[in-house]
């Protein structure tokens, strides 16, 4: 938390915004403003400014309510804001887009035609107006100086600003931390049981995973193993977990269009239609298919959710996981102290996609609503997500609870060791209460990326690069991990062994292109039976069915105007993300 | 001319008072109906105002102002090569199909509110009623729940005691299985209506004449008898008006219990027309395309309503509208 004297001089500066802001909007702003500063004008702390509840839509979340715990604390506090979390996904946006009022904080999961269409309908807060980012954004423009120049560029004609891209950094290579966002990971005590055996191609895994169902044929508690248990939660317009090209350089779209039908390389100017016979989505489906055959499947796939994964996983129900993110549901400190763990174990012919930096910020975009009360007050607390005490609060917590600074330097105190990445671990009620998960913020969206360097203390934001984390006691699991790999994190080995592909920015100064209404309906029809008869063929009860399951969905596809829909999305991203990255 | 014409036809003045009467009572009579005009007009009058997003490429944040028009371009859509007619003869199909073995067990809450009635034993009468009129009130998203709760792999009821007995050694995945996938349906709808289903008969039987019952029993008929004589007969006018009521219907009906249940396997056999024009439409903003669809749905309602109408007609020389 910060001293008396900042937040006397936080408060003067905020009462004196305030009161500037409103003396400049005149009538037009009617009578929020107006209400806002006369009780501000003789305050003496934050708490004492008008308590604000600001509804936050987000497309990044599917939690709902108010936010809670530490991160409610810490925004309470500073701001006497409190966040009044919706989550959002297609249908919510577009009634609220309907009804004319999208809120106050809106949070896009892309820069694509929602996000547009709500500029076009007048929906979204101009930054300029009344000044508001020339007051109030200094963290902002010192931060993300570019990307708010590619906002104003790409959907301001230049003029205006509408929001903020994510994640902004500049630098070489991988903006991932130590471990990367592609594995995969697989047990590693088993494998170490296993004698370490030599994995070249995805297909390897296969027996591998089947060894480990015979030498541990039971989870914690006493169900049956699997090596793979899939969800169905997250797909498109194709089954998300069927796309194996991210081990590949390969990624779903080209990462700038709206563009769900093409597979393209990152590193290469190649593409792949997703269902064309050698495509890795294709590839993928047949592996699974594989597994599933081998009785490596998890026979609830289909039908279950992501959390009903999360519990499995917690349980060891499975060996296998695709996002190294999902290890640490299974690395809990119990598990971890008994040496089990998850770790990525890389096939030799991998290259996994990672995203590069990007200082025109990421497709996921922070904007305010059009009709938000007290704009002003929304600008300082978004301001402050993209100023360096905003990032460090956000990624590791409260200072002085899970991480401090000693001589100038940030380093994670013991209570931190315990809750970090996202434990059930108490928080005290000084800082908020519940646990320290539940306290995370819910709004899921980042500013700054964590691999960006902190001005205060001159280490990245992220705590696994600190000099003090680094010679940290690791655990057993991770000792014998480090040992066997010759090295100390997972992206040490990736980029040593030259086995990542980073993607590239597309930045043409404008606009991503929308689909044409009929495109994106045929796309949503194709997509459907895409869908539908991958997980058939995942689960088809021999190679017969599988091939004809393929030609069907093949024929199906094609029917509805497949062929259409990639040449049309091929045509853009030749013109602009190819044209831009030659 | 007018003057003259009310001259010939209002010469007495005891015809003037009749028809003041009459005018005053015509007058009442509308004024009653009018709140319920108002409303018929509000709610199923008004909506069809939003039959113009199926001309209009509509985009939610600009409106319809603003949005371009493509008149028919979403109706040539829908039937504009071999597939997409497929996928919507698959949809109509499953429509159909679901809806018309539905009707076809409307027969069970009859027989079922014929047994019940002759069952003697108030209390227990009462518990069966009970019991079975209670799922009506139950969502389908809860019925899901307690569906899986019961079919599922890993720690399905149904799965575990097939498996301690023996009789299978992998778990079956019940939910994940596109056979049988209507019949399931069905018979999940049965349950959950039969003894909501039942209550009108029950009623409709307590309205029949006792007199008649007493006269058969003179003439020597048993239990059985009465029921096929008397009980049937008298219940047959109500079940027809509720078929009918429930053709007219059958098209919009159940888009909750098939949202709840489909998954990519048996999305092929479960997706009825409101449910496709969700999952193409809502779930995807394509809201012109699937409006253009849910006219079409209109369309098949009200041509279904006519073809019941007139074999209403046919069959027991009644019409319903």
């Amino acid at each position: 938390m910060f001293t008396k004297r900042k937040k006397w001089a936080f408060v003067m500066c905020v009462c004196s915004t305030v009161l500037a802001l409103s003396a400049c909007t005149g009538n037009g702003n009617g009578g929020n403003t107006t209400s806002g500063t006369s009780s501000v004008t003789d305050v003496s702390s934050a708490e004492q400014l008008p308590e604000l509840t600001i509804n936050v839509l987000s497309q990044l979340t599917s939690y709902a309510g108010p936010q809670e715990g530490w991160f409610a604390k810490v925004v309470k506090d500073k701001f006497n804001i409190k966040l009044n979390i919706q989550s959002s996904t297609g249908e919510v946006v577009a009634s609220r887009m309907a009804s004319g009022d999208l809120g106050d904080l809106v949070v896009w999961g892309n820069n694509s035609k929602e996000y547009t269409d709500a500029i076009k309908g007048g929906l979204l807060l101009d930054w300029n107006k009344d000044g508001l980012l020339e007051r109030f954004g200094n963290h902002m423009k010192e931060n993300a100086g570019q990307a708010i120049e590619a906002n104003r560029k790409q959907f301001g004609d230049g003029k205006h600003v509408y929001g903020i891209g994510h994640s902004v950094g500049s630098g070489e290579g991988s903006s991932e931390s130590n471990k990367l966002t592609f594995g995969p990971s697989i047990r590693w005590d088993l494998y170490e049981k296993l004698g370490s055996p030599k994995i070249t191609k995805m297909e390897d895994y296969l027996p591998l995973l089947k060894q480990m169902q015979e030498l541990e044929p039971k989870s914690d508690s006493g169900r049956k193993t699997y090596g793979f248990s899939l969800w169905s939660e997250w797909d498109g317009n194709s089954m998300n977990l069927g796309n194996i090209g991210a081990y590949y350089g390969y990624i779903n779209g080209d990462g700038f269009n709206p563009s769900d039908m093409i597979l393209t390389s990152v590193t290469e100017q190649k593409y792949q239609g997703l269902i064309d016979d050698s495509s890795y989505y294709m590839k993928g489906l047949a592996f699974y298919y594989k597994a599933n055959q081998m009785g490596l499947l998890d026979p609830d796939s289909v039908t279950q959710k992501f959390g009903d994964v999360s519990s499995k996983l917690k349980d060891g129900q499975f060996f296998f996981t695709p996002f190294t993110w999902m290890d640490d549901t299974y690395n809990t400190p119990n598990h971890l102290s008994a040496g089990k763990g998850l770790m990525p174990v890389p096939f030799s012919e991998e290259k996994a996609v990672t995203f590069g930096y990007t200082p025109y910020g990421g497709e996921r975009v922070w904007s305010i609503g059009a009709k938000a009360k007290e704009p002003a007050r929304i600008m300082m607390f978004l301001d402050w997500l993209y100023s360096p005490e905003g990032i460090m609060t956000v990624n590791n917590g409260p200072k002085g609870l899970a991480w401090d600074i000693k001589d100038g330097k940030a380093y994670v105190t013991d209570y931190g060791w315990g809750a970090f990445p996202s434990n059930e671990t108490p928080v005290p009620e000084e800082y908020g209460g519940g646990s320290f998960n539940s306290g995370m913020s819910k709004i899921n969206n980042t500013t700054i990326s964590s691999m960006m360097i902190n001005p205060e203390t001159g280490e990245p934001y992220n705590r696994e690069m600190w000099s003090s984390s680094l010679g940290h006691n690791p655990n057993q699991v991770e000792l014998s991990w480090r040992d066997a790999m010759g090295v100390s994190t997972q992206k040490e080995y990736y980029t040593n062994n030259n086995m990542v592909a980073i993607t590239k920015q597309t930045f043409t100064g404008e606009a991503p292109i929308q689909l044409p209404t009929d495109i994106q309906q045929k796309q949503n029809e194709v997509g459907k039976v895409i869908k539908e008869y991958s997980w058939k063929m995942v689960i088809a009860k021999n190679d017969t069915e599988f091939n004809k399951l393929k030609q069907q969905m093949m024929e199906k596809a094609k029917g509805l105007g497949y062929d259409e829909v990639v040449a049309w999305q091929m045509e853009q991203t030749k013109k602009t993300v190819w044209a831009h990255n030659p | 001319m007018p003057s003259e014409f009310v001259k010939i036809i209002s010469p007495a003045k005891k015809s003037k008072r009749l028809r003041k009467s009459v005018k005053h009572s015509s007058y009442r009579l509308f004024f009653m109906a009018l709140p319920f005009l108002i409303l018929a007009f509000l709610f199923s009058y008004l909506p069809l105002y939003g039959w113009i997003y199926a001309f209009y490429d509509y985009s939610p944040a600009l409106g319809i102002s603003q949005s371009p028009y493509v008149g028919f371009k979403w109706f040539t859509t829908m039937v504009s090569n071999e597939m997409q007619r497929a996928e919507v003869i698959r949809v109509l199909r499953n429509t159909f199909g679901m809806n018309i073995l539905g009707l076809m067990t409307s027969v069970f809450p009859v027989i079922f509110a014929l047994f019940l009635v002759e069952i003697k034993s108030t209390w227990y009468k009462k518990m069966v009623q009970i019991l079975t009129t209670l799922p009506n009130f139950i969502s389908w998203v809860l019925v899901y729940a307690f569906v899986f709760m019961l079919f599922s792999t890993q720690s399905g009821f149904v799965n575990q005691v097939l498996m301690n007995v023996g009789w299978i050694s992998e778990p079956i995945n019940y939910l994940a299985s596109d056979s049988y996938i209507w019949i399931k349906m069905t018979l999940l709808g049965l349950w959950k209506g039969l003894g909501w289903g039942a209550i009108l008969y029950i009623a409709a039987i307590a309205g029949i004449d006792q007199e008649l019952y007493e006269a058969a029993k003179v003439d020597g008929a048993g239990r059985f008898r009465l029921m096929r004589h008397v009980t049937v007969p008298g219940l047959i006018p109500t079940f027809f008006v509720l078929l009918l009521l429930s053709i007219a219907g059958f098209i919009s009906a159940g888009f909750e219990q098939f949202y709840v249940f489909q998954n990519a396997i048996n999305a092929n056999d479960i997706e009825v027309l409101d449910l496709y024009v969700y999952n193409i439409g809502i779930a995807n903003s394509s809201f012109s395309y699937s409006t253009a669809v849910s006219i079409l749905k209109s369309l098949v309602s009200v041509v279904l309503l006519f073809i019941a109408n007139r074999l209403s007609k046919m069959i027991r020389g009644e019409t319903i509208i």
